[in-house]
C-alpha cells in the first residue's frame, strides 16, 4: 500500500507537467460540453477526440480521454434539472427527481445536490482504481492461454448480456465485429482471409474505422434521418449552484453507500456501464430507500443515487481495462484503442513496465474529479451555451472530425471508404436497434481471442476441455455461462410471473362473477 | 403477413451472407497443419452462431410473430424497474422512439458523405471541406445562408490549420487548379 501512495504522489508531480495538464483541462471542458450537447454523446465525443492524440504522447492522451469521460458522466446532469433535456441516456433518472426540484423553486439546489454526488461518486471511484487494478493485475500475471481467452470470452459475453437491446441482436452484433477483425492476414497461416482480391483489405480492417464509422457518422445519419429535432435551450439564466447543508448530505449515507458500490460493480462488469449503473441505483432506491415513496417528487435521494453510480462506473472500469487490456464499455474501448496506437499494450505488466503513466493517469483522474467540480460550479452558465448551436450545424463538423479522424491515422483514402461503409453499418444498427458496442469490442477483441484460443490449442493438443479444467480459466468460462444465461432466465422468471399473475386476477374475476 | 416478413429480413440477409462467407472459408489457400486447426476454424464457428442466432430469430419472427416485445433484457428491464411509476416517457426521450423520419434528408446525408470522399483527391481538403459543411447544414435543415457559408469557410480553415500545422497531418491537396488554390493558401495560413 506504502508504494502505492508513493506512485500516486508521484503521479500527482507528474500531473503538474505542460501537457498533462494542459490534457486534462481540455478533457474536463470538451467533455462537459459533448455531455451537455443532445446530438452528441459521450462515446462519441471520445471517438472524436482521438484523432487530436495522434501527436501527443500516451500519457496526455490517455488522461485527455479518461478526463472527458469522467465529466461526461457530470455535464449531462444540468440540461436535465433546468430543461428536461438529458444529454445522455445516463441523465434520464435525473429528470424524476431533479426536473421536479428545479420546478419547485430549487434549481441551484438540485445543482448542488448533483455537483456532491459527481464529487463523492468521483472520489470514490478514483480510490477504487487504485485500490483494485494492482490485485487485479498481480492476478493476471497467472494467466496463461487459455484464462486470457476465457477472459476476453468474459468480457465479451458481458456485453452481449448487459449492453441493452436483446441478447440475439447483441450476438449478432458481436459475431460481426468478431468476422470483422477476421478479415486480411492470418497470423498463425500468413494467408489471406475474406479479402476477395481486394488490395485494401490485406491489411485488414481498422478497428477504428469502425468504432468511428458506426459511433460517430452512423449517429449523425440516424439523427439526420429524425430531422436533427434535439430540443434547445431557450434561456442560461436560472444555470446557478447551491450546496447542500452538511446534516441534510449526513442524512442520505445510506443512499450514497448503496449507490457508490451499485457503481463500482457496474464499472467492473463488462458492459454494464454508467447507464446501467444510473438506472440500477434509482431501482434500488426506489426498492429500498427511507422515502421510497416519496421518489420522483423531487427529493435529493432521487439525484444522488443515479449521479453517484454512474460517475463511480469510471474508474471500475478502468480496472479490467489497466490490468487485463480488456475494455468493458464503448468509452474504455477508444481508451484502449489510444493505448495501442500510442504502441503500450494494457494488461497485468503495465503496472511494472509503465508504473509512472499508470499513476499519472490515476491522479489525473482525482485531479479531473476536482476539476469537474470546479467547472460545473463555475463556468457552467457559459459552457451550457452551446445548447443555443443549431444541431445541423453540430453534426456537420462532428462528421468533418469523423472523415478527418480516420484519415489521420494512416493517411489513407480507403479507410474513408471505410468510414462511410460503417457509418451506414452503424445507421443501420440504430434504426433496427442492433448494440454497436458488441461489434466495436468483436473488432478489438476478436485477434486476441483468436490468438489465445489457436495458441491454446496449439499448445494442449486441442484439447478444448482445458478452458473448463484449469481453476481460473474454468471459473471465467462459468461465469461466462452465467452471464449468457442470467437474462434467460430473468426472462423466463418474468413470464411466468406475469403468466401466475393472469391467472390470479382470472381466478379472482371468476370468483366474483 | 407483410409485416412479419418485414421484420425477418435483415436476420435473413445476414443469414445468407454468413453461409456465403461459411462457404469461402473453405476455400482459403493454406489448409491445417496436421494435429491443428486451419485458418478456417474460428471464423466458421463464428459464422455457425451467427448462423443459428439468425435463423432462430427469422423462425421466431415469421412463425410465432415476437419481436420487439420480448427483446427486452437486463439493461431494458433496469430501465423499467427504475422508471416505476414515472412510466416511460422519459425512457423514451432517451432512445428518441417517437421521432418522426425523413428518408430523403437520410439519403442525402449518405450521398453527401460518399461525394466528399469521391470529391477530396480532386477539389483538394479546404474546397471539398467547405463545400460538405456547407451543403450538409442545409441538408439538415438550416437555412441561414450567412451562418452556413461563414461557419463552412472558417470551420475549414480552422480544420487545415490544427490538421496540418499542429498535428501534422498530411490532408489531400487536390489536383490542377485546386492544387494551385490549396498550396497558395496552405502559404497564406504559414503552413509549409
Amino acid at each position: 500500500m506504502a508504494e502505492t501512495l508513493h506512485q500516486l504522489s508521484l503521479g500527482f508531480l507528474h500531473l503538474l507537467s505542460a501537457a498533462n495538464a494542459m490534457a486534462l483541462v481540455v478533457g474536463l471542458v470538451v467533455g462537459m460540453f459533448v455531455a451537455v450537447l443532445p446530438g452528441l454523446t459521450l462515446v462519441m465525443g471520445v471517438v472524436l477526440a482521438l484523432p487530436f492524440t495522434y501527436g501527443m504522447s500516451v500519457t496526455p492522451s490517455i488522461i485527455l480521454l479518461t478526463a472527458m469521460y469522467l465529466s461526461g458522466t457530470y455535464g449531462g446532469a444540468f440540461t436535465s434539472i433546468l430543461f428536461r433535456i438529458p444529454g445522455e441516456p445516463l441523465d434520464v433518472p435525473l429528470l424524476w427527481d431533479g426536473y421536479p426540484m428545479a420546478r419547485q423553486g430549487q434549481p441551484a439546489l438540485a445543482l448542488g445536490w448533483t455537483l456532491l454526488a459527481a464529487f463523492w461518486g468521483g472520489l470514490i471511484t478514483c480510490v477504487s482504481a487504485v485500490v483494485l487494478a494492482v490485485p487485479f493485475a498481480h492476478f493476471a500475471l497467472r494467466f496463461d492461454s487459455p484464462e486470457y481467452f476465457a477472459v476476453v470470452l468474459l468480457g465479451l459475453s458481458g456485453v452481449v448480456a448487459l449492453g441493452g437491446a436483446s441478447l440475439s441482436k447483441a450476438l449478432i452484433s458481436l459475431c460481426i465485429g468478431l468476422m470483422l477483425a477476421t478479415v486480411g492476414v492470418d497470423d498463425t497461416y500468413g494467408i489471406d482471409r475474406f479479402t476477395f482480391h481486394v488490395p485494401i483489405l490485406k491489411d485488414g480492417i481498422e478497428y477504428l474505422t469502425v468504432m468511428v464509422g458506426a459511433y460517430g457518422l452512423g449517429e449523425v445519419l440516424s439523427r439526420m434521418e429524425q430531422g436533427f429535432a434535439s430540443p434547445t435551450m431557450a434561456s442560461g439564466e436560472r444555470v446557478r449552484t447551491r450546496l447542500p447543508r452538511w446534516s441534510e448530505v449526513w442524512n442520505l449515507r445510506p443512499t450514497i453507500a448503496r449507490s457508490s458500490l451499485i457503481g463500482i460493480i457496474c464499472g467492473i462488469v463488462p458492459g454494464a456501464g454508467a447507464t446501467v449503473g444510473s438506472f440500477v441505483a434509482y431501482g434500488i432506491e426506489n426498492q429500498y430507500g427511507k422515502r421510497r415513496e416519496a421518489l420522483g417528487t423531487g427529493i435529493p435521494e432521487g439525484i444522488v443515487a443515479p449521479q453517484v453510480a454512474s460517475t463511480a462506473t469510471v474508474g471500475g472500469h478502468m480496472v479490467p481495462l489497466l490490468a487485463l487490456g480488456i475494455p468493458g464499455s464503448g468509452a474504455t474501448a477508444v481508451i484502449l484503442g489510444a493505448f495501442l496506437l500510442h504502441g503500450v499494450q494494457p494488461g497485468p505488466q503495465i503496472f511494472q513496465t509503465e508504473a509512472q503513466m499508470v499513476y499519472t493517469i490515476f491522479a489525473s483522474m482525482f485531479a479531473a474529479v476536482v476539476g469537474m467540480c470546479l467547472l460545473g460550479y463555475f463556468a457552467i452558465k457559459g459552457l451550457i451555451r452551446v445548447l443555443e448551436l443549431p444541431e445541423a450545424v453540430t453534426s456537420a463538423f462532428v462528421a468533418l472530425f469523423c472523415f478527418v479522424g480516420a484519415y489521420s491515422a494512416r493517411n489513407s483514402l480507403t479507410d474513408l471508404w471505410m468510414i462511410v461503409i460503417f457509418g451506414v453499418v452503424g445507421y443501420l444498427f440504430e434504426r433496427y436497434r442492433f448494440p454497436v458496442a458488441p461489434m466495436v469490442l468483436g473488432a478489438i477483441l476478436g485477434p486476441i481471442a483468436e490468438t489465445s484460443f489457436m495458441t491454446s490449442m496449439i499448445a494442449y493438443q486441442n484439447e478444448w476441455t482445458i478452458f473448463f479444467t484449469r481453476p481460473i480459466s474454468g471459473t471465467f468460462m462459468a461465469l461466462t455461462i452465467l452471464a449468457l444465461a442470467y437474462p434467460m432466465l430473468r426472462h423466463l422468471r418474468r413470464a411466468w410471473v406475469a403468466s401466475r399473475d393472469g391467472a390470479r386476477r382470472g381466478g379472482a374475476r371468476k370468483l366474483q362473477s | 403477413m407483410l409485416e412479419r416478413l418485414k421484420a425477418t429480413w435483415p436476420y435473413a440477409a445476414l443469414f445468407v451472407g454468413a453461409a456465403y462467407l461459411f462457404h469461402d472459408a473453405g476455400t482459403f489457400a493454406a489448409a491445417a497443419r496436421p494435429g491443428q486447426l486451419g485458418p478456417d476454424f474460428w471464423p466458421r464457428a463464428v459464422l455457425v452462431l451467427l448462423m443459428i442466432v439468425c435463423g432462430y430469430e427469422a423462425v421466431r419472427r415469421i412463425v410465432f410473430a415476437r419481436g420487439v416485445a420480448a427483446d427486452a433484457t437486463v439493461a431494458h428491464e433496469a430501465v423499467a424497474d427504475a422508471a416505476g411509476a414515472h412510466g416511460a416517457k422519459e425512457v423514451a426521450v432517451a432512445t428518441e422512439e417517437t421521432a418522426p423520419r425523413y428518408p430523403w434528408r437520410l439519403a442525402a446525408g449518405i450521398g453527401l458523405t460518399i461525394a466528399y470522399v469521391l470529391a477530396l483527391d480532386v477539389l483538394g481538403f479546404f474546397v471539398t471541406t467547405a463545400l460538405f459543411l456547407g451543403l450538409f447544414m442545409v441538408a439538415g435543415r438550416y437555412y441561414r445562408t450567412r451562418v452556413v457559408a461563414l461557419a463552412s469557410v472558417v470551420g475549414s480553415l480552422v480544420f487545415v490549420f490544427v490538421f496540418m500545422k499542429i498535428v501534422y497531418v498530411s490532408l489531400p491537396l487536390g489536383a490542377g487548379p485546386f492544387r494551385t488554390f490549396s498550396v497558395w493558401l496552405l502559404a497564406m495560413l504559414g503552413i509549409r
